[in-house]
């Protein structure tokens, strides 16, 4: 048996059976990289128990797929251990809540509560800078695309996000006797034009995106990060990131988790969103 | 085992009632990791000749074009290190010349024995697509010296389709694999 995989295998305390796999010219040590959540869907299936510790899927038909003792050893190796914000209690109960029999949450690919935010650098009227995408997944015909619904970008949100409110700024209810002459008012003022809105506008960076990228004024760099906001768990938030380290503690990892409230949730939504 | 392999991937990767059946059994879906593996290996060949001042330049573009051969259009190489943020995409013949411009002596590209193979996930078009991640040491020598040396984690995309050929008058439907975009990721330099 591969020295490797043993020593993975030691840390989840598991002895499953194994599929050699040959490959050729192949180097010394690979147990960091077995022990490593390589993929989110490898995050998907250790959260489910959906593979065994050699990454080779479990199907309906196999024994061991969700089972619960093997699952709350996987479970227990899905945080980030260096966070002290995620306490033992708090995993302890959160595990607990996710593996209690009549509840038996699991995570789902494709039934939405997640979303991937991913912060690319842009050149934007030629300056470096950041702009942060929200994806989701989307059904189109039979199968799956990601598909953009949000955008967060610094510019923008100086402008429209604080907004100056001064009741004295509005067109009167008689403005229209007078051809609306008085929005030369309005228009010689950029600061408060915002008053002179629907109570109910809210401003929708993704089409100012799409319009100034139509103009030409962004164009993309790279993808600097990303990181997934997880709501399928009732009661529950977590966030997963990418942690490159030389640990078996690696990988794809629950980086925040919180018990939450349905109320609470539009909020959280809201400052994921900097709404 | 090569026989072997050759068996598998026949009887998972044909079928004779053609697009009768458009989902992916498990069976199925081990015949096409083990195709979709071959194809990865192929690629670290090619680049292993590609990067040898050994070879010719006209057998390194011969290759190039074979390495080509395993990719589907447009496909981009992003490559990022430790100690930078930024990923540099390349187009895969522009990151194939680059590499046989790089001229080693020699190159190594030695694997790592793990391999991680995604779900295969159903596009809108109907093609399915997953990711195998692989862990690979390169080096380049320049004489007896190591010039180069790093560690790097592989995320390739592959894409899965189901097409049809004619053997002897009959019509046989077949999944065939395809590389796609590559993300690679320095995990360490030494």
């Amino acid at each position: 048996m591969r020295v490797g995989l043993f020593l993975f295998l030691l840390l989840i305390g598991s002895f499953n059976s194994l599929k050699s796999q040959v490959v050729d010219d192949v180097l010394g040590d690979e147990s960091l990289f077995y022990a490593e959540t390589k993929q989110v869907n490898q995050f998907f299936r250790r959260f489910n128990n959906e593979e065994g510790p050699d990454g080779v899927r479990y199907y309906k038909r196999d024994k061991e797929y969700h089972n619960p003792v093997s699952r709350k050893k996987y479970l227990e190796m899905l945080f980030d251990s260096r966070n002290s914000a995620l306490t033992e209690s708090i995993r302890n109960l959160f595990i607990s809540e996710v593996l209690n029999a009549d509840s038996n949450q699991y995570l789902n690919f494709h039934t939405g509560g997640w979303f991937a935010e991913v912060k690319t650098r842009f050149s934007y009227k030629s300056e470096d800078t950041f702009v942060t995408f929200f994806l989701e997944l989307e059904q189109e015909n039979m199968g799956y695309k990601w598909v953009i619904t949000n955008v967060y970008f610094e510019p923008y949100a100086e402008i429209f996000l604080e907004q100056k409110s001064d009741s004295s700024k509005f067109l009167h209810p008689m403005s229209h006797e007078i051809d609306f002459m008085n929005l030369i008012k309005v228009f010689n003022d950029q600061k408060y034009i915002d008053n002179y809105t629907i109570k109910s506008f809210q401003s929708d960076f993704l089409t100012l995106f799409l319009y100034e990228f139509k103009q030409g004024y962004f164009e993309f760099k790279y993808v600097e990060d990303l990181k997934f906001h997880f709501f399928q768990i009732p009661g529950w938030y977590f966030e997963v990131e990418q942690f490159v380290r030389a640990d078996y503690n690696s990988g794809w990892l629950i980086s925040k988790l919180t018990k939450i409230s349905e109320e609470e949730k539009s909020i959280l939504l809201k400052y994921i969103y900097h709404n | 085992m090569k026989l072997k392999f050759i068996i598998l991937t026949i009887i998972g990767l044909f079928s004779f009632s053609a697009f009768a059946q458009e989902e992916i059994s498990p069976e199925r879906k081990q015949a096409i990791d083990s195709l979709a593996l071959e194809k990865v290996k192929d690629l670290s060949k090619y680049i292993s000749i590609i990067g040898n001042k050994e070879t010719s330049f006209s057998e390194a573009n011969r290759v190039i074009e074979r390495t080509l051969e395993l990719f589907a259009n447009n496909s981009q190489i992003g490559v990022s290190s430790l100690y930078r943020k930024e990923v540099k995409y390349y187009p895969v013949r522009k990151y194939l010349n680059r590499l046989m411009a790089l001229n080693y002596d020699k190159v190594n590209i030695k694997w790592y024995n793990i391999q991680y193979i995604s779900d295969l996930e159903r596009q809108p078009d109907g093609t399915y697509v997953g990711v195998i991640t692989i862990y690979q040491r390169f080096e380049g020598m320049q004489g007896d010296d190591l010039k180069y040396v790093d560690t790097t984690k592989k995320d390739i995309t592959i894409y899965v389709k189901r097409k049809e050929t004619i053997i002897g008058g009959r019509t046989i439907g077949f999944w065939d694999v395809m590389l796609g975009d590559i993300r690679v990721a320095e995990t360490s330099k030494n």
